[in-house]
Order: structure tokens, then C-alpha cells, then sequence
């Protein structure tokens, strides 16, 4: 009886109780869009009082110091400093400092308890790259916060600040592995500056782990300084780790030296058949047409992926395609199947197709290449 | 200086000069999906005697084209809707004689190329510099 009567009771109390916190998303939401739109109204104007000082030196369109500590100022300047370049951002840079914004925004990225007041101040140094931050930006490569530590290093390779790049590369072993590709970012746009010091970072650290030092390799084949070849050279000859063979051959690729050639030449009778694969990509990518011998041997691997690599390498060289056409004969129906295959992707259909006929209409990886027409 | 009412031939002199300025007022468009950039070039070309109008999506890029009659336009290449090149293409079918610039992020030789065979008479980089895109704009109009 008791209990029949408090049922609809606790009905009423669990339906308000609802109620109650829908109203209040409801009114959280709605607060938060009005400010949203607020801000961005406050941003459009601040944009536009930006312009005028931009375009004109005498601009005496007041900015005033509560401007300067509005979120929306910040991202007006954020969003100017992207847009324009050259003397112009000096005048962006008055009006930053005149405010002391560099200052405020070092200040909460060091105490602030906030973690969204924090990010948005390294962002914002990031973004506005101004050199009087780059001790606190050294500082923070360190933050215990991984979109901190990304920021840090964006802001200080944005300045181009050199005495950070020992320190960001020294963090690749420590990292996480998505800081560690952002930070790479940061390295590539250092360019050549950053080869030496990720050079000596993977010749101590290769013997002790292959992440840091293959990611680094791939940054030093994005930053495309022909002086890292020799002691890349060095580093495949040193290692037995198969990451780290596998990265360099992929660094020597991106630099496309001649001098790399007879190392990854070598590197086709690897054990491993990776190894064999990207030594034959890489010689591909090398440009020198003397490989075509060597690759159309490798056409006959054991291992469908390196023939396959060879054979699209053949394609990429000068007078590949005459040399793949003669391989569509070859005594080892694997390579011939390669051949066609590599003859297909470089667009030479009729071939594939001949190919195709003999062979039977059962090849699939070959039939897949073709498309539908052939199939039928 | 002289203060007081203006003489019949001062008159005459100030009526011709408002009318010619009136009159010359060169009409741009600017189509950008970046209201900064809209806001800067807005700024920048209204100080300088100019009458702006904006687009901030390739479709209304397009429209507002083809049925304004506009001394030069200045148009972006990634816009929502229609791209930059498409849209400068359909112009150039149409026979819109309009001078097109184009101001793009797009950092590659192929697209400036695409754009000049296409119809544009001048191609600009982002992030630029406002004074170098003015010189360039007075030197179309």
C-alpha cells in the first residue's frame, strides 16, 4: 500500500529531476551560442580596425587596452598575422607588443590552473611567433600537456629559434608517438638546420630503439639536404635493425642521390624481403636507368611485393617500359605477371590485356589492375 | 586657404570634380571565403576610392560576376561551392571581360598556370603583403 502510493511520487521527483537538467543544456547551449556569436561579432570588428592600421601608417583608429583583452582581439590577430607578410606584420607586431600581448599570453600559458586558458595561450604564441617568447615556448617543450609541448615547438620553429632544435630532437625517443610526428613537422620546417643535429641524434640512438631514430630519417629525406646521403650511407651499413634500414632507404628515396645506387643495389639480396622491396622503390625513385638490369632480376623475387616494387620502379626509369614489354615474355610467369601489372599502372592497357589472354581470365590481381572492361 | 562661399567658377571646378570622381569610381569584387581577408581588402580598397562588393563562396562568386558590372575582381581559388578555376572558367566561356585576379594559399606553379590559361591577368600568393596587391590593382584599373 505503502509503496503503491510512493511510486507515482518517485515517477514525479525522477521526471523533474530530468526536466530540470534538460532546461538547464538547453539554457547552457543557448548561452553559449549568444556568446559565441557575441564574440564573433567583436572578432569582425577587430578585424576591421586591424585592416586599417595595416593598410595605413597614420591609422589614429584608437586601440584601446580592454580591446586588447578581449579572446576576440586575439584571434583578429591570429587570424591577420596568417594573412599578410612581410614589413606589414611589423605593424602587427607594434600593436601586439604596444599591448603587451606576448606578455599576457606567456603569463597564463606559465600559471594559469586553466587547461583551455593554457592552450589558447600557446596557441597563440605559436601563431603570433614572436621571438621575446621563446624561452617560455623552450620551456614548455616539457609541459606535461602533449598539445602544449606540440604548440611549444610550432611557435619556436615558426621563429625559426635554432637552440630549440637539439631539444625537440632529443624528445623523439621520450614521445608519444603523435608529438613526435608533430614535432618532425617542426623539423622539416627548420630545413637544412636540422640535419646535423638529427643525424648525431640517430647515430647515439639507433642501437636503442627504432621509432625515434626511423621517424627521424624520414624527416631528414623530407628536408631534402643532399649532405645528409653520405652519413646516411654510413648509418644503413651500421645497422641491423630492420626499421631503421628500411627508414634510411626510404630518406635516400626522398634525396634521390646517384650516390646512394650501389647500396641499394646490395640492398635487393637482403634476407629480408621489405628491405628488398623498398631498396627496388628506391632505386626507381633514383632515376638512373643502368638499375633497369638489376630490377628486372628482381622481378623474379620469391616475394610477390618485391617483385612487384621492381617492376614499378622499371617503370619509373628511362626506357622502363620498352624493358617491361620484353618482360612480358620472361621464362618466369611471376615476373611476367609483374610486368603487366607495373605495364597497366603506367597506363599501357592494351599490353596488360594481351597479357591477360594468355595467361587466362583467372589472374585477379592482374584483372583487378584493368578494370572492368577487360574483365569483360 | 580661402574660407567663405565658393565663386560661380569654384563651384563649377568642386561640381566637375565630385562628378568626375563620382563617376569614376571603379566597382570591385572581392571573393574570399576568409573574412579576414574579406575585412583587409575591404578596408584597403574602400580607403582607396574603390566600390567593394563581397563573395564569400564560389557560387555567389560566380552570380555576383557575371551580372555585376565590375572593373576587376579579385578571386580566391579554395572557396566552398565552386573553385576559384571553375569559376574563372565559367566566365571565360560566358565572354565576362572582366579583369579576374587571382589571390590564392594554392602554392603551386600548375594552378597559376591553369589560372592564366584560363582568363586571369594576375596571380597573388597568400599570405601578401597589402601594398604590393594595391600596386597591382591600380596597375589593372
Amino acid at each position: 500500500m505503502f509503496s503503491d502510493q510512493l511510486v507515482p511520487v518517485a515517477v514525479l521527483v525522477i521526471f523533474s529531476i530530468d526536466a530540470a537538467l534538460l532546461t538547464g543544456l538547453v539554457l547552457l547551449k543557448s548561452v553559449h551560442r549568444r556568446r559565441m556569436r557575441s564574440h564573433n561579432v567583436r572578432r569582425q570588428g577587430y578585424l576591421g580596425l586591424l585592416s586599417r592600421h595595416i593598410s595605413f601608417d597614420d591609422s589614429v583608429d584608437p586601440i584601446t587596452a580592454s580591446m586588447a583583452e578581449d579572446p576576440a582581439f586575439l584571434d583578429a590577430l591570429i587570424d591577420m598575422r596568417n594573412a599578410i607578410t612581410g614589413d606589414e606584420i611589423s605593424t602587427l607586431h607594434r600593436i601586439v607588443n604596444h599591448h603587451g600581448v606576448i606578455e599576457k599570453q606567456m603569463r597564463y600559458l606559465d600559471t594559469s590552473l586553466l587547461l583551455s586558458r593554457r592552450l589558447r595561450a600557446a596557441v597563440a604564441l605559436a601563431e603570433l611567433g614572436d621571438e621575446t617568447a621563446a624561452e617560455t615556448l623552450m620551456r614548455h617543450l616539457d609541459d606535461r600537456e602533449p598539445e602544449i609541448r606540440i604548440q611549444a615547438a610550432r611557435g619556436l620553429g615558426r621563429i625559426q629559434w635554432t637552440p630549440a632544435i637539439d631539444q625537440i630532437v632529443s624528445r623523439f625517443s621520450d614521445e608519444i608517438p603523435w608529438v613526435r610526428v608533430r614535432f618532425s613537422d617542426t623539423l622539416i620546417g627548420y630545413g637544412i638546420k636540422a640535419t646535423w643535429p638529427l643525424l648525431a641524434y640517430i647515430r647515439i640512438n639507433h642501437r636503442f630503439g627504432s621509432k625515434g631514430p626511423a621517424l627521424a630519417l624520414r624527416t631528414i629525406g623530407q628536408i631534402q639536404d643532399d649532405q645528409a646521403v653520405a652519413p646516411l650511407l654510413e648509418i644503413l651499413e651500421e645497422t641491423s635493425d630492420l626499421e631503421i634500414q628500411i627508414a634510411t632507404v626510404d630518406a635516400l628515396a626522398e634525396l634521390g642521390s646517384p650516390e646512394a645506387s650501389a647500396a641499394l643495389h646490395s640492398r635487393l639480396e637482403s634476407k629480408h624481403w621489405e628491405l628488398r622491396a623498398k631498396s627496388a622503390s628506391a632505386l626507381g625513385a633514383l632515376g638512373d636507368p643502368s638499375a633497369i638490369s638489376r630490377l628486372t632480376t628482381a622481378m623474379r623475387d620469391e616475394n610477390w611485393w618485391a617483385r612487384r616494387s621492381a617492376a614499378a620502379a622499371i617503370a619509373r626509369l628511362p626506357g622502363g617500359i620498352a624493358s617491361l614489354y620484353r618482360s612480358l615474355d620472361d621464362d618466369d610467369p611471376f615476373a611476367a605477371d609483374a610486368a603487366a601489372e607495373a605495364l597497366a599502372d603506367a597506363g599501357e592497357l592494351v599490353s596488360a590485356r594481351e597479357r591477360a589472354k594468355t595467361i587466362g581470365a583467372d589472374n585477379e590481381p592482374l584483372l583487378a589492375h584493368m578494370g572492368s572492361e577487360s574483365r569483360s | 586657404m580661402t574660407s567663405g562661399p565658393l565663386s560661380l567658377s569654384e563651384g563649377r571646378q568642386f561640381t566637375q570634380l565630385l562628378f568626375c570622381t563620382v563617376s569614376q569610381k571603379k566597382r570591385i569584387l572581392v571573393a574570399d571565403d576568409s573574412e579576414t581577408i574579406r575585412a583587409l581588402l575591404q578596408t584597403a580598397l574602400e580607403s582607396a576610392g574603390y566600390e567593394v562588393d563581397m563573395a564569400k563562396d564560389g557560387l555567389s562568386a560566380y552570380e555576383l560576376g557575371s551580372n555585376g558590372d565590375y572593373d576587376l575582381i579579385i578571386l580566391d581559388q579554395l572557396m566552398p561551392g565552386l573553385l576559384g578555376l571553375d569559376v574563372i572558367t565559367r566566365w571565360h566561356d560566358e565572354g565576362l571581360e572582366a579583369p579576374v585576379l587571382m589571390l590564392t594559399g594554392v602554392d603551386d606553379d600548375r594552378t597559376a598556370v591553369e589560372s592564366f590559361d584560363r582568363g586571369a591577368v594576375d596571380y597573388v600568393r597568400k599570405p601578401f603583403r597589402i601594398t604590393e596587391l594595391m600596386a597591382r590593382i591600380r596597375m589593372r584599373l
